[in-house]
C-alpha cells in the first residue's frame, strides 16, 4: 500500500492531505488489495476445478467450468458471510 | 489543526480494522469450506446440500473456534 504522504520534513499543513483526502485514498487502496486478494483466491480455485488437464488449448468446456465456478465462488462468499453474521434467528 | 488526529480519522480506522478483521475470516471460511463442499465441477446453480454445507461449515468453524479457544484457556 502507498501511503505517499509528504514525509519530506513537516512543513506546511497545506501539503498533508485533509482526513477526508486521505480516507478515500485509504478505502480505495484496501477496496483496491482486498479485490486483487479474492482474484488471486478465485484464480487458484478456479484452476484446480476446471483445468484438470491443461490441454494445447482451452476447451470449451473448461472456459464455461471457469465462467461458472467465479460465480459460484462469489455466491459461496456470500452464503458464508450470511452463515457468520446473520446466524441463529 | 492536526487533523491526522481527528476524532473522525480514529473512528474510521477503527472501523476499517474491524472490516478488514471480518473480510479475512469470510475469505479464509470461504476458501476453506469451498474445498470440503464443493467437490464437483462447478454447476450453473449450487445444489441444495451444497449450499447447506457452506452454511454449516461456517458455522461449525464458529463453534470449533470456541472449543479450541475454552481448550487452551483452561491449560496451564
Amino acid at each position: 500500500m502507498d501511503f505517499s504522504s509528504p514525509s519530506s520534513g513537516s512543513s506546511s499543513s497545506a501539503s498533508q492531505p485533509s482526513p477526508e483526502v486521505f480516507m478515500d485514498q485509504l478505502k480505495s487502496q484496501l477496496a483496491q488489495a482486498y479485490a486483487e486478494e479474492f482474484l488471486e483466491t478465485v484464480r487458484g480455485k478456479c484452476f484446480t476445478k476446471c483445468i484438470t488437464k491443461p490441454g494445447t488449448s482451452m476447451s470449451g468446456s473448461e472456459s464455461s467450468c471457469v465462467s461458472r465456478c467465479v460465480d459460484r465462488y462469489i455466491e459461496a462468499t456470500g452464503i458464508v458471510s450470511r452463515a457468520l453474521f446473520s446466524q441463529q434467528r | 489543526m492536526d487533523g491526522m488526529s481527528s476524532p473522525a480519522l480514529q473512528q474510521f480506522i477503527e472501523q476499517e480494522k474491524q472490516r478488514a478483521v471480518m473480510n479475512e475470516m469470510v475469505s479464509k471460511l470461504t476458501d476453506a469450506c469451498w474445498d470440503k463442499c464443493i467437490t464437483s465441477a462447478p454447476g450453473s446453480k449450487f445444489s441444495s446440500s451444497e449450499s447447506s454445507c457452506l452454511t454449516n461449515c461456517a458455522q461449525r468453524y464458529m463453534d470449533m473456534s470456541l472449543i479450541i479457544m475454552k481448550r487452551f484457556q483452561s491449560m496451564n
